[in-house]
């Protein structure tokens, strides 16, 4: 029976035309339909639940770029830069600092590989880091990749960005060098590096060779260790698979508490279907946001509750949920509580304040880590300090890949990824790719599919 | 405001005219439950928050506890 329908505008995956498309709940689930007059119908899951998807959807008033780096000609995603139309702010902006990697990965969003290119110069990525300061003010960033280790001047990439006024800078990284080369990363410390962003599939060696090729798990636990040592904040990210790893959510977080204070929290990434992938997805290939908060939820035994993760201010409501929590013992108790009523409208770009913010300050590693003992003398100090020590955040992104993405969403993103040619693009629409792994805005210079049409819309 | 036991109390409860006294109080922010000392009414059991620990200490640990 269908209970709830509403039309949004899509991509063909053969083509990456713009298509309509139509979001419709049938028995709990929420399906994407669309048809390509060239390429034919294609559906696609998008929330598998028995709460609705349109109780999930927060109303935002739209944010207004205040520097758009393109202007509007093919409409969105076309024109993206970002451009006039899009509505929210950068709240994370990722610097790619090579597409280089130490690993050749089953899935990967980046398509890397061990292959040697040629990586952006420092003088380069310092009309990136100028760029985001310029359409986007001090946001926090990212260092990604490729993997952002494999460069042994990383260290003065970060202090780059610390100097142009970045102050939250965090390293999405797969933890190897982080594990192997102490010196490495107190050097990444003293920079100015905040976090770890730190591929976690889970807590067995069978896992890290099933979707990355060999055992990780020894690394993972050394490279968090290497981390607490220099007061650098990690984040747990397992990319889920359905039949590889979603059995362990609850293990994940339970690993995750028992590295606390120097794990802060954990993020799942549902796996999408772009960059490298085996195959073109089925709706059994994915496992969807309330899917993945259910599993929480059942998987550690009800201590994660449902009503204590929410969704966003800043994105899109179909893109994330997240969850406060205070460590107490080893059980956490819940900061955050999921408003029954959905009504009334927010700001965005107050969302995206607030995000940031949030980030910077409960992802960031803490000096107690590294032995400095704080004064407390007072019961609010001993609140702060529990606040700082043991401030711990579950949370969930849902990338979407050509199956699955709604223009809206994009619009409403706040992951902006930075160019060679100095433009910043949507997450989703810079790492989308079609059937044949071509895209719209990645690797233009291996011929992207809109190429000359992207480059039209650049403003001189 | 750190209040110290030791220091002769100057404020009265304005309902019941009862020196406040000090006392551990649960104070909660969005679903965050913590215990802290604050002057309180031994009648009516009002508390009482000067200005600088509203601004101050309080006002850290309500940013501490934001949401995004």
């Amino acid at each position: 029976m269908v209970s709830d329908q509403y039309e949004t505008e899509s991509l063909c995956p053969v083509c990456l035309k713009k298509i309509p498309a139509f979001i419709l709940t049938e028995n709990d689930v929420a399906y994407m339909y669309k048809i390509c007059p060239d390429h034919g119908r294609s559906t696609s899951v998008l929330w598998r639940s028995k709460i609705p998807i349109s109780s999930w959807i927060r109303n935002k008033e739209r944010a207004f770029i205040k520097n758009p780096v393109t202007s509007v000609k093919q409409g969105c995603p076309f024109d993206c830069g970002l451009c006039e139309e899009h509505r929210q702010h950068t709240c994370t902006a990722l610097l790619e600092v090579t597409q280089n990697c130490n690993l050749n990965c089953r899935f990967c969003f980046a398509d890397s590989h061990p292959a040697k290119e040629k990586e952006p110069s420092l003088e380069d990525l310092r009309k990136q880091y100028q760029t985001v300061f310029k359409v986007s003010g001090s946001c926090n960033i990212q260092l990604s990749g490729g993997e952002p280790t494999v460069r042994d001047d990383l260290p003065d990439i970060v202090r780059m960005g610390t100097e142009l006024g970045f102050s939250f800078i965090q390293l999405n990284t797969n933890g190897i060098r982080i594990a192997d080369e102490e010196d490495y990363v107190r050097r990444l410390k003293q920079s100015g590096l905040s976090s770890v962003f730190l591929q976690f599939d889970g807590i067995s060696d069978e896992i890290y060779k099933k979707l990355r090729g060999r055992p990780l798990f020894e690394k993972k636990v050394k490279a968090i260790e290497n981390c607490r040592k220099f007061g650098i904040g990690v984040v747990l990210v397992p990319t889920l698979v359905p039949g590889v790893n979603t059995g362990q959510i609850g293990e994940i977080i339970r690993f995750a508490i028992d590295q606390a204070p120097a794990v802060r929290g954990v993020h799942f990434q549902p796996v999408s279907y772009f960059g490298r992938m085996p195959h073109a997805p089925s709706d059994e290939d994915r496992i969807t946001l309330p899917e993945v908060m259910e599993e929480v939820t059942k998987q550690t035994g009800g201590m994660v509750s449902a009503q204590s993760m929410k969704p966003p201010g800043c994105e899109n409501s179909l893109c994330s949920f997240h969850g406060n929590y205070i460590i107490e013992g080893n059980v956490l108790n819940p900061v955050t509580k999921r408003e029954s009523c959905c009504c009334g409208t927010t700001q965005a770009e107050e969302g995206a304040k607030k995000a940031k913010a949030f980030v910077a300050r409960n992802w960031t590693g803490h000096d107690c880590e590294t032995g400095e003992q704080q004064k407390v003398s007072s019961d609010w100090d001993m609140i702060l300090q529990k606040i700082q020590r043991n401030s711990f955040s579950i949370s969930a992104m849902a990338f979407q890949d050509a199956w699955n993405v709604n223009l809206e969403r994009i619009k409403d993103c706040c992951i902006h990824v930075v160019t060679g040619d100095l433009r910043l693009i949507p997450f989703c629409m810079y790492h989308l790719t079609n059937t044949e792994g071509r895209s719209l805005y990645r690797n233009l210079e291996k011929g992207s599919l809109y190429e000359a049409d992207a480059v039209r819309t650049m403003d001189p | 405001m750190e209040a110290d036991k030791n220091e002769k109390n100057p404020w009265m409860c304005g309902r019941c005219q009862r020196a406040l006294v000090l006392e551990k109080v649960k104070v909660r922010y969005l679903e965050g439950n913590f215990e802290v000392e604050l002057y309180k009414c031994p009648q009516c059991s009002q508390v009482f928050i000067s200005e600088e620990l509203a601004l101050g200490k309080m006002l850290e640990v309500e940013k501490g506890l934001e949401d995004k």
